[in-house]
């Protein structure tokens, strides 16, 4: 079922408009001869509760339609009694073979759902993962040269007697190195910086919608409940919306990893979009998680840090990137009744 | 620790600048010789492998890799010992290199020591091979200088026949046998009968 609250109010009023179809068609079935098969109509009951209702919710309606199909059968008193018993078994074949190709359909879209988020997570993985692999490497380099600068200013400075000038110009490639590493370091930085061309004024709510969108096949499958807490009346934020998609998300599916291994009626997840006092977007994801050890907290939003098995430890690192390329900032606080809430700023008069 | 050891010459392929400076000047800094190429394709234009010598190869480098090179390497029946650097040292990749041959694979940023000690056991290794060529190709020239009768005198003096039987096999005279064996044993520098079939045998070892 869902469970969002604020799509409470419609979920009602529609199983409402179901209960009182599915009950005019039965009334309908009752006064009318038997051999005009009202019952039959059923089937638009089922059909519509597969729209919105879970596997178990379908199947009760379809039971209920049944059930209906069987009362005003028996109820009915005009008409022929053959006719009606006929037509009263198709209708409720009709039911029973429209409720179960409506959740197989149902069935096969969540299945295409979760292969779509799987798809969507691993192509994440690779590109950092190939990413994580050239920065490594890139740096390795440097690194090499350094070391082995290092062990020859080393040997020509023991050698007898020693080689002062050759050791001075090793020392001086050492340094040269030293700097080119960081050069790349900070190629990586400026990489994150520079691809914030396409800032644009957006609404921070629909922003979430949409990565909730994303998530949503996932966060049935981990039978996860999510609450959403938005502030009305936000003002717009000027950012890069694909950037601020990938913040949401990764906080999103840390989240959802830290839910790993909670049972099932405690895992909660409740995302926060609202304005501080100095008038800054503020955004939080908050998880009824075991919580992070404070060293793993004061570490977390380090690069290539992680606390996950097959975690890159750049998800957090790579947010904070952004979150700072906005002007806005990101931290962790442990929560209370146990979990984390990771939150991020952004100051609303960005200005490109 | 290279006093002792005649001249050799590394030969370092990578194609990052700076470690071929680093690396080049750690080897000078212990009286070691090297030439530096940028990639696999300029090693097998440039690279003049007559002297004995090593190869510290980097894995991973645009083009060529060091692996392709390694097998390049053996197709022209070109047995330099190579030692393997990378960046990213996997255990597939290394099992394959040490597979075809590779003495010692390691990961950047490797130990100074590591290095010198593939280095030495690399060229140590280089100048036997290069000390059995010698020879192969010494004992081939002094073999060059017999003549037609002195050859197939020694063909069967290794065979362990007795001059008489080898004069009746040649249809010449015990005498000329003889001298044809005295010939050849002062052309082939050899003291001793066992010395001969010694040297015979290690030709045919070295030429397998």
């Amino acid at each position: 079922m869902d469970r969002r609250p604020f799509a409470t109010t419609t979920h009602w009023l529609r199983l409402g408009g179901l209960c009182a179809l599915a009950l005019g068609i039965a009334v309908l079935d009752t006064f009318t001869d038997r051999e005009i098969a009202i019952g039959v109509f059923q089937v638009v009951v089922v059909l519509l509760a597969a729209g919105f209702l879970s596997t178990r919710g379908v199947t009760v309606t379809a039971l209920g339609c049944a059930l209906l199909v069987l009362c005003s059968y028996v109820a009915t008193r005009t008409g022929d009694r053959d006719a009606g018993l006929v037509n009263c078994i198709i209708s409720l074949l009709a039911i029973v073979a429209v409720a179960a190709l409506s959740l197989r359909l149902d069935a096969a879209k969540r299945a295409a759902d979760a292969a779509r988020t799987r798809l969507i997570q691993a192509g994440r993985l690779s590109q950092l993962g190939e990413l994580a692999a050239s920065i490594a490497h890139e740096v390795n380099q440097p690194l090499t040269a350094i070391a082995a600068s290092g062990n020859a200013c080393q040997r020509w400075l023991s050698n007898q007697p020693p080689q002062v000038e050759r050791a001075v110009q090793a020392a001086q490639r050492v340094i040269d190195d030293a700097h080119r590493a960081s050069a790349v370091i900070a190629r990586v930085r400026s990489l994150v910086r520079q691809a914030q061309v396409a800032k644009d004024w957006l609404n921070v709510a629909d922003t979430v919608e949409k990565v909730l969108d994303f998530v949503r096949a996932e966060l049935a499958q981990r039978q996860v409940a999510v609450e959403v807490r938005l502030q009305e009346g936000l003002p717009p934020l000027l950012a890069d919306e694909s950037q601020l998609q990938q913040v949401i998300l990764n906080l999103l599916l840390n989240a959802l990893d830290a839910l790993e291994g909670v049972p099932p009626e405690q895992r909660r997840l409740v995302i926060q979009v609202g304005q501080d006092t100095a008038g800054a977007i503020r955004l939080g994801v908050e998880d009824s998680g075991r919580g992070l050890t404070p060293a793993a907290r004061e570490r977390m939003f380090e690069a290539f840090y992680t606390t996950k098995e097959q975690g890159m430890g750049l998800g957090l690192a790579l947010s904070r990137s952004i979150v700072e390329a906005h002007g806005g900032r990101i931290w962790a606080t442990a929560l209370p009744e146990g979990g984390t809430g990771v939150y991020c700023s952004l100051p609303k008069d960005q200005q490109p | 620790m290279t006093d002792q050891t005649p001249p050799a010459l590394v030969h370092l392929v990578d194609d990052d600048a700076s470690v071929r400076a680093a690396v080049e000047d750690l080897l000078a800094s212990v009286g070691l010789s090297t030439r530096s190429y940028v990639s696999a394709a300029d090693f097998l234009d440039r690279a003049h492998l007559d002297e004995p010598g090593c190869l510290v190869l980097d894995v991973r480098m645009p083009g060529m890799n060091g692996l392709d090179l390694q097998q390049a390497l053996q197709r022209r029946g070109l047995a330099l010992p190579i030692i393997f650097i990378t960046g990213h040292g996997d255990i597939p990749m290394s099992v394959r290199a040490m597979k075809q041959g590779a003495l010692e694979f390691l990961t950047k940023p490797f130990r100074d020591q590591d290095l010198l000690d593939a280095i030495d056991q690399a060229l140590r290794r280089a100048h036997e091979a290069h000390a059995q060529r010698q020879q192969l190709q010494d004992l081939q020239a002094r073999l060059d200088t017999l003549n037609e009768g002195e050859r197939a005198v020694l063909a069967r003096v290794v065979t362990g026949l007795l001059n008489k039987q080898i004069a009746a096999q040649l249809g010449v005279s015990e005498i000329t046998v003889k001298v044809r064996r005295a010939a050849l044993m002062r052309k082939l520098q050899a003291g001793s009968l066992a010395e001969l079939v010694k040297m015979m045998e290690r030709l045919e070892a070295l030429r397998s």
